[in-house]
């Protein structure tokens, strides 16, 4: 009996037990599910994990599978056999792969090397000059730095050719040998260094924007402090300013690099004068031609590369605490008196700003109402490219800019676009940054916060191209998107969901935890925290979360060349093609539009909320 | 002389006539105007100057993209493949691939109108040609205006050496096409023969074969690839130059001679070749979504009216032999003997290996 009596008490109380442990579990969702950010992680887990993960598997798919267009070369096979032959050919070929894939991957390393580091020199500067000193010109400076980053990269590449060609191409000489009449050297007009310096320029501004976007918002009392205790300048800069904006240095790296990585328009221009060859000519080379599948393994290895980078730079992060530098408490920033220097310093930064990013919107000017090329006299000039209804013997007819039917159709698209992705991304990304911040330390917070920035790592031409073929067909419920504004948004949403998510961590980041904490015990609730308090704090940094996605949509070409059809075409497809066709004069005309348009909206937003894309991302 | 006017006349006569009879039938004009609408994607820009006259003509909106031969074929796969509607049509070209990849798959539907059926040789009429187009070697005429080379592997020496353009072959499918097509058996021993004519000795091979070899050493002496035949005309042509430079470009370039203040003049006697000649396909879709329009369409385009924008100037030639050229051309059959022509069997077959092997040459 007792033994019975044993036996039940354990029944009962093992069955009672396992419904507590139900309950707890039920509890322990519904505890989960009542913060918002835990809502906000598992939405963004599911369909991230579609729209990023997916598409991997996919991309590492057809490296093993032979395409319609590659039953020319790989012999006797049919579409859709397996095959190794794509993986066997880029890395074991002798000589064939050395020239298809090891001296390009060599030669995408230096340029992108070379260029994040120029990029962070040049931006580090003048952020530090612009936020820290009391250089003059300032605000003219803070703005017209960032214009490098409004044009489309391969157009000041062409402003390079424009300044520095030389007689390796033949044509008119560049302005610069007009002028001085001394030649430039075939490796100072083609090839690596040039490539380099132009997208160093290029993506200079994110430096700019990311440190600078820290050294403003740093809290002055740390230097005053170091100051008291007699640190020289030196050591201020190397144990306070340093390490503060190391994340943002090493974000930058992380994110030019990428981005020079998946460049493929500035090297198609530059490098192919004298044939220099980086992975992404070659995969525009292959996926348009022959061989998409060495295409696809190309970009797997840039991906590999990228997720490389990410993982040092989160080792790095992953050794110190982040630090908080708005605490809701007044701070001032003092400046650093340039003293003697201050005129020198100026103007050389005048100057630097003008030759970077006035003179080749001059040369876009110039070049956009001369006849014949090369002839600079006054003659020359012609209104035909801007207004004229087209002459048969210039460009078989098309007409000027602005009587161009399909400039103003793709103008608008490219428009509508941009502003719709710069919405989603924006609250996405901004949405994101609360959630992932918020759930720190969890291990779900870290995978969408890797999950949200991996987009990035995917060479864009590439990524167009899975996008393509997974939603060329309809999958279960999603009918078809080829074809369709909605691939393009939703595109264009995932890949920059990076710049809106990091903006956003990096706003919560900054922001100490107590002041949220304050308006819970206050008994305020979600929404409100969100729109009334942690919104209008960091509201430029948020702000820029939709700024950058539109600026960088608007002038945005590899992405969206496999996807666009003729129907929804965008302005820079456009533009390439002029570009392409050697059409020069509409190309700088319209790559004028493309940046007076987004010059006015940077303009309009500002005047209306005070937020604008050189005040920085926030971090 | 009274009898070349009167042959002449009867000439006059005779295209006229068939003109009268090229007319499309009402019953097709019915339809197509009915459908009010057509899409066609084309590697030629003067497409929208067709398209606008077509919509005068006819009523019917035309919406015409002109687009780079590798993407034209790429998005037709897709959207022919996955049976989303796209072009009704497509004037397209790249031989190789068009065969392959889009006429052996079914992806683009042969048509050619009644009415042309006698008028169109035989031998242009599957697939369908539009028109053919030759690149030829140009160059500086400022200096001199007669021809700069004889021979192409005068190319090679070190004369020439950076003074040479080519549009690079990776960016346009013909191109590879030509290079392809001297690798093979009559090319390659064409060339062969035009080494020992020059130099009085054999060739030495240190590749397949002369094909091969003069591709090489064309590349090897400095060759300036360039991203775009226009460019390209402007590069060479342009007036004030100190050296002597030529390229190998699209014949039609010269037309911007005068606008443009340039100085090109063509080689047509190089042994053994002066450039290349490739057809442009006329085809349409499987899945077109207008076809009537793009029957009418297809039609207009091969008549003299309707191939206006293409025939007013040198480097064009219509499948139809009674469109009349550019006086200052030549007609096919000029050029015929003096270019490399493309032949889809050889070119399926063989241009992945010159592609590789073409990148695999540097400076």
């Amino acid at each position: 009996m007792p033994a019975q009596e044993h036996a039940l008490a354990l029944d009962s109380h093992s069955r009672f037990g396992f419904r507590r442990i139900r309950v707890k579990t039920a509890n322990r969702l519904k505890y989960f599910f009542r913060k918002p950010h835990n809502i906000i992680l598992v939405l963004l887990f599911v369909s991230l994990a579609f729209l990023t993960l997916v598409p991997l598997f996919s991309l590492i798919r057809d490296t093993f599978i032979v395409h319609p267009s590659e039953i020319m070369s790989v012999r006797g096979a049919k579409i859709n056999d397996v095959t190794l032959f794509h993986w066997k050919k880029v890395l074991l070929d002798g000589t064939k792969s050395f020239k298809l894939f090891y001296e390009p991957l060599w030669n995408t390393l230096k340029v992108s090397l070379f260029s994040s580091i120029i990029a962070i020199f040049l931006g580090g500067s003048f952020a530090w000059l612009v936020t820290r000193t009391d250089m003059a010109f300032k605000p003219f400076i803070s703005v017209v730095f960032i214009f490098p980053y409004i044009m489309p990269s391969w157009t000041l590449a062409m402003a390079w050719l424009n300044f520095f060609r030389n007689k390796l191409i033949g044509g008119a000489p560049g302005l610069f040998t007009a002028l001085t009449g001394i030649e430039t050297a075939n490796w100072f007009a083609y090839g690596i260094f040039p490539t380099s310096v132009v997208l160093g320029l290029h993506y200079a501004p994110f430096a700019y924007i990311l440190i600078g976007g820290i050294l403003r918002n740093m809290d002055a009392n740390l230097e005053e402090a170091a100051l008291i205790l007699k640190a020289s300048r030196a050591k201020i800069i190397a144990r306070i300013n340093l390490p503060i904006i190391m994340p943002a240095i090493l974000s930058t790296f992380l994110l030019v690099f990428s981005s020079t990585m998946s460049a493929f328009a500035v090297p198609a221009f530059l490098g192919t004068p004298v044939r220099f060859q980086v992975l992404t000519t070659q995969l525009y080379r292959t996926l348009n031609g022959l061989n998409p599948g060495y295409g696809y393994i190309m970009a797997v290895v840039m991906i590999v590369i990228g997720l490389l980078i990410l993982a040092v730079n989160q080792w790095y992060l992953g050794k110190r605490k982040s630090f908080v530098t708005v605490t809701g408490k007044s701070s001032n920033i003092s400046f650093i008196k340039l003293k003697k220097m201050r005129p020198v310093i100026s103007g050389a930064a005048l100057f630097i700003v003008a030759a970077i990013a006035i003179l080749p919107l001059l040369t876009f000017v110039v070049e956009s109402f001369i006849l014949a090329p090369g002839n600079y006299s006054f003659s020359n000039l012609t209104t035909q490219f801007w207004v004229g209804l087209g002459r048969e013997d210039i460009g078989g007819g098309e007409p000027g800019i602005l009587l161009n039917k399909s400039v103003y159709i793709a103008f608008w698209n490219s428009l509508k676009l941009s502003a719709v992705v710069a919405l989603v991304v924006g609250t996405v990304g901004g949405l994101a940054g609360y959630a992932i911040v918020r759930g720190r330390g969890k291990k779900l917070s870290a995978i969408v916060n890797n999950l949200a920035f991996f987009p990035y790592l995917l060479p864009s031409m590439a990524f167009g191209a899975i996008y393509l073929s997974m939603f060329a067909k309809p999958i279960g419920f999603f009918p078809s998107l080829y074809g369709t504004f909605f691939l393009l948004v939703l595109i264009g949403s995932v890949k920059y969901l990076p710049f809106a998510s990091r903006a956003g961590i990096n706003a919560m980041l900054q922001l100490s935890g107590e002041i949220e904490e304050a308006a819970i015990i206050m008994g305020i609730p979600w929404r409100k925290r969100i729109t009334r308090i942690l919104f209008p704090i960091q509201k430029s940094s948020f702000l820029s979360g939709y700024l950058l996605p539109f600026i960088s949509c608007m002038r945005e070409l590899a992405l969206f060349v496999l996807l666009i059809t003729p129907a929804n075409r965008v302005i820079t497809t456009l533009l390439f093609q002029y570009n392409e066709k050697g059409w020069n004069q509409w190309a700088n005309g319209i790559n004028l539009l493309i940046i007076i348009a987004v010059l006015s909206i940077n303009l309009l937003i500002n005047k209306l909320t005070g937020a604008s894309i050189d005040k920085g991302i926030g971090s | 002389m009274k009898k070349g006017r009167m042959l002449a006349l009867a000439l006059l006569l005779f295209v006229s006539m068939v003109q009268v009879f090229a007319a499309p039938s009402q019953e097709l004009i019915d339809a197509a105007k009915k459908e009010g609408k057509v899409v066609v994607y084309s590697i030629t820009s003067r497409i929208a100057n067709a398209a606008k006259a077509f919509e005068t003509k006819y009523g019917i909106k035309v919406e015409a993209y002109n687009l780079k031969d590798g993407e034209l074929i790429e998005k037709v796969t897709r959207e022919v493949g996955g049976n989303i509607s796209g072009a009704d049509f497509v004037i397209c070209q790249d031989s190789g691939r068009v065969y392959g990849q889009l006429i052996a798959t079914g992806y683009l539907v042969n048509f050619v109108p009644d009415s042309l059926k006698n008028v169109i040789p035989a031998q242009y009429q599957n697939p369908l040609v539009f028109q053919f187009i030759n690149k030829v070697f140009i160059f500086n005429s400022e200096k001199t205006q007669t021809p700069v080379i004889k021979n192409v592997w005068e190319l090679t020496e070190p004369k020439w050496k950076g003074l040479v353009q080519f549009k690079d072959p990776k960016l346009e499918g013909v191109n590879a096409n030509f290079l392809t097509m001297l690798t093979s058996p009559e090319w390659s021993a064409k060339l062969a023969k035009a080494y020992e004519d020059l130099y009085g000795k054999k060739l030495v091979l240190t590749t397949k074969n002369a094909g091969y070899e003069w591709i090489k050493r064309f590349f090897q002496n400095g060759l300036i690839l360039g991203n775009s035949d226009t460019t390209i005309s402007e590069n060479i042509g342009i007036k004030g130059q100190k050296a002597q430079t030529l390229g190998l470009f699209v014949y039609s370039k010269t037309r911007y001679d005068e606008a443009k203040n340039l100085a090109l003049l063509p080689m047509p006697d190089v042994q053994p070749f002066s450039g290349f000649m490739y057809p442009a396909f006329l085809q349409m879709t499987k899945n077109a979504k207008n076809k009537n329009a793009a029957k009418l369409f297809i039609e207009y385009l091969l008549t003299e009216e309707g191939f206006a924008p293409w025939s007013k100037d040198v480097g064009s030639y219509s499948s139809n032999p009674t469109i009349k050229i550019d006086p200052d051309d030549k007609p096919v059959s000029y050029w015929a003997p003096r270019l490399v022509f493309e032949d889809p069997a050889f070119l399926f077959e063989n241009r992945a290996d010159v592609e590789e092997f073409v990148n695999t040459l540097s400076n």
